[in-house]
């Protein structure tokens, strides 16, 4: 590596695997849940597994983007870190609160939580995705500001570049939307509203940018194409992310009190989300296919054009698919909403974090690239969780479709559960497209330690 | 008539610049960014435009009951001024062309002023809706009518912020006939605020 | 000159572009909070409060993590959006007392202990949920 202050991110990228298995441990568990209703049943109840398994993906995929950016950064701006003991130090407290978050979820009920935690000071936790307590929301502001502060001192005293431009106003808006958090108004209609300003306006929004950030500065390195390029592409792709992206919000605001204009509104803008996406897909292609050098790195290259493909996929595609709001008025809220959350987070978020550790991992254990051996087995890893990530969107929009057609078509619907009992071929199907998933996981890790022939970085 | 046939009907006639332009190169003038967010502007409005006739094929007694319902000699003078904005942007770039810069400026400035009596007429309009308690909630129509003018409001805004920025360089003497390139940029981008509302206006207001 | 593309012009069209639909954003934002209130039931809130007392325990329970409420939350039990129609309050109640049920292999819901007056504040938090205007969602009563 060419600053010794970007070591820091090897601890970051380190945790943020270790979580990674978790999520996918406990995504194991729900999806036998699913089927074997009372699997650990009152040890786990399907709600504790639920949190741990998304709570865990935020904050992996947090921990990723941390690393990311102290491992760019440097780079980009030419100079050493700001504070790197500043960045040490955060890790600490991220992942103490992580893993007392965690903990606390696992052996004390919720409601005790709530209470031990001070939940009655300002009634914040509950809600889907933000069920952390008080305190780990204030830690996770805590830190987040640190980081921002370490990182924009470090832009702000070295080389301003588009890429860590981009990056740095995709972490800004990141810290500033998760303030809505707090905003937990005793009207639903409104709480809800807000709810998405986190929600959507992170992964529909700032975190897009923090995706078009990593995955232009690892083309930069293994394409050797002009940076001038690049950045352009990014900006574009940026810019089409926002425009179609922000208004794009109205998606959510169709059935949950606001009134009907969202569904115009909503419809036409998140109808374009899909083009970023497109231009992302292009974008990655082009630059590989103009390449000026041959890196040493190819596993870094495949999840790069992978990020591309899979994010149109599942968040281009399978967005676009149940995004209509006539069409929604069906689809919301049933297993066609799971399946596109699936491949849209595995395919953009999971995929560009992996892409960075694969590039910026080597480097930091002193090598250019991973032995040939290593490699090959990270790309099986690759394509084992890549397939398994497709065919588990496909049961559950299979799934989806007939739970669709029972519950809310048919002529004589059925009850919810009796609906469920019919698709549960579909759930068993989905569990072991989730089994293939955790061996790739597993591939994935065994990679690290594959030995071999390296050059020096 | 559907918007796609005006708009094509349109262009040619109302960006000269393209022609001018078209004579020395086939790109279109100005900055290629600019043409990125022009066409995905485009791309919204477009898809709105389908959804609004789509749905007044469906609601066609409502939509032309509330078509009697809005202000269309005020659509019509915003109409002029659009198109007498976008000519004076035609006649500061064909200015600087000839590296006659204070004429560019001032006509810069004459486009800002129609676009500021563009959105003056549209307040008076809104404001008269407003009071009559019209809102996005009101009808369907409603709902198209304000939002289709508001979206495009919004754009006349950052037209003339755009123009405003070109302006201030201009009178700084930053363009030339060598060197007109934001000015181009500038010019293409308030062209679209005014195509768009030249399929707009027949769209809502007049067509029946 | 024509057709050329400068980062610096790219630049401008992405600052400018994400303030101009972020305002636009917020004033639909703006036209939402006039218009809501004739939707949301504000104001039972102000008449009842078991309504936010119900929120709270809805809240501090976890129930979104494994049912949705007006089709968001987790999707592996029933939406009670609606339950206080399809079901009724007293069922409502009953259901909650008797869990888990047990019955091996099924889907189980936790026994949280409620007092009688939590459980009123709770089927009081769904029917106000249930008569917030959803623009007629969900399709039909089962959710």
């Amino acid at each position: 590596m060419q600053y010794k202050s970007q070591a820091v991110a090897r601890l970051y990228f380190i945790a943020a695997i270790g979580l990674f298995v978790a999520q996918i441990l406990f995504g194991l568990i729900m999806g036998l849940q699913y089927v074997v209703g009372d699997f650990l049943f009152p040890a786990i109840p399907f709600n504790v597994a639920r949190m741990v398994h998304t709570n865990a993906l935020i904050v992996w995929l947090l921990m990723g983007f941390m690393g990311a950016a102290y491992y760019m950064v440097p780079e980009e701006s030419e100079t050493e870190l700001f504070s790197p003991k500043l960045a040490v130090l955060m890790f600490w407290v991220f992942l103490a609160a992580a893993a007392l978050t965690v903990l606390g979820y696992l052996l004390v009920p919720y409601a005790g939580l709530a209470k031990m935690t001070g939940n009655d000071l300002l009634p914040t936790m509950g809600r889907e995705f933000l069920e952390q307590p008080l305190p780990t929301k204030v830690g996770i502001v805590v830190v987040a500001l640190v980081f921002l502060f370490n990182i924009t001192m470090t832009v702000l005293k070295g080389k301003k570049t588009a890429i860590s431009l981009v990056l740095l106003l995709g972490l800004w808006g990141l810290a500033l939307f998760f303030l809505f958090s707090f905003y937990n108004p005793d009207n639903v209609v409104k709480d809800k509203f807000y709810w998405w300003w986190v929600v959507h306006l992170w992964v529909e929004g700032v975190w897009e940018l923090i995706l078009g950030a990593i995955l232009a500065f690892v083309l930069i390195k293994v394409t050797g194409v002009d940076r001038e390029v690049i950045e352009k592409w990014l900006y574009v792709i940026v810019t089409l992310t926002l425009i179609t992206g922000i208004i794009g919000t109205g998606h959510h605001y169709y059935w949950i009190g606001t009134p009907e204009y969202w569904q115009w509104w909503g419809s036409i803008f998140s109808a374009l989300e899909p083009i970023p996406f497109f231009a992302m897909t292009l974008f990655a292609f082009n630059m590989v296919n103009r390449r000026r050098r041959e890196h040493p790195n190819k596993a870094a290259t495949l999840w790069a054009l992978g990020t591309g493909v899979m994010s149109f996929l599942g968040a281009g595609v399978w967005g676009f698919l149940h995004t209509l709001a006539p069409v929604n008025f069906y689809t919301h809220g049933t297993q066609i909403t799971a399946a596109h959350g699936h491949m849209a987070f595995y395919g953009a978020y999971v995929m560009v974090v992996l892409t960075m550790i694969s590039y910026a991992m080597p480097i930091l254990r002193g090598r250019a690239a991973n032995p040939g051996k290593a490699q090959v087995a990270e790309m099986w890893a690759f394509w084992l969780m890549t397939v398994s990530i497709v065919f588990i969107t496909l049961f559950l929009t299979a799934a989806g479709i007939l739970q669709i057609w029972l519950q809310r078509v048919a002529a004589t619907p059925m009850s919810f559960m009796d609906a469920q009992d019919q698709v549960a071929l579909f759930y068993w199907m989905r569990e072991w497209a989730g089994v293939v998933f955790l061996t790739g996981l597993v591939v994935y890790i065994t990679s690290f330690f594959v030995k071999g022939e390296t050059a020096k970085a | 008539m559907n918007p796609g046939q005006l708009a094509l009907a349109e262009t040619p006639a109302l960006r000269p610049g393209f022609a001018i332009g078209a004579a020395h190169s086939r790109q279109p003038p100005g900055d290629l960014a600019i043409w990125v967010f022009i066409l995905a502007e485009l791309l919204a409005f477009g898809v709105f435009f389908i959804s609004y006739a789509v749905t007044r094929l469906h609601n066609v007694a409502l939509f032309d009951a509330m078509q009697l319902t809005l202000d269309r000699n005020a659509g019509a003078l915003n109409t002029v001024l659009l198109i007498a904005g976008s000519w004076c942007v035609a006649r500061a770039v064909a200015a600087i062309k000839a590296d006659r810069r204070a004429a560019a400026a001032d006509f810069l400035l004459g486009a800002i002023a129609c676009g500021g009596g563009f959105l003056v007429v549209k307040l008076f309009e809104y404001s008269a809706k407003f009071e009559a308690g019209i809102n996005l909630a009101t009808n369907t129509f409603y709902m198209f009518y304000l939002s289709l003018t508001f979206f495009h409001f919004m754009h006349v805004i950052l037209g003339m912020v755009i123009l405003l920025a070109v302006w201030l360089k201009a009178r700084h003497g930053a363009y030339s006939a060598a060197e007109h390139h934001g000015m181009e940029t500038g010019a293409s981008y308030w062209h679209m605020v005014d195509l768009v509302w030249l399929v707009l206006f027949p769209l809502v207001y007049v067509m029946r | 000159m024509a057709g050329t593309f400068t980062t610096s012009m790219a630049r401008n069209m992405f600052f400018g572009g994400t303030v101009f639909f972020l305002l636009v954003f917020l004033a639909l934002t703006f036209q939402n909070e006039q218009i809501i209130p004739q939707r949301d039931q504000r104001a039972q809130l102000d008449a009842n409060p078991a309504i936010a007392a119900g929120k709270k325990l809805w809240e501090t329970n976890q129930c979104i993590g494994c049912h949705t409420l007006l089709g968001e939350g987790a999707y592996f039990a029933p939406e009670l959006g609606n339950v206080y129609k399809r079901r009724g309050p007293e069922f409502i109640k009953a259901w909650i007392k008797t869990q888990p049920t047990n019955t091996p292999g099924r889907r189980q819901m936790p026994q949280f202990n409620f007092t009688e007056q939590q459980l009123d504040e709770l089927v009081a938090f769904l029917k106000y949920v249930s008569e917030i205007n959803t623009s007629n969602w969900p399709p039909n009563i089962e959710g």
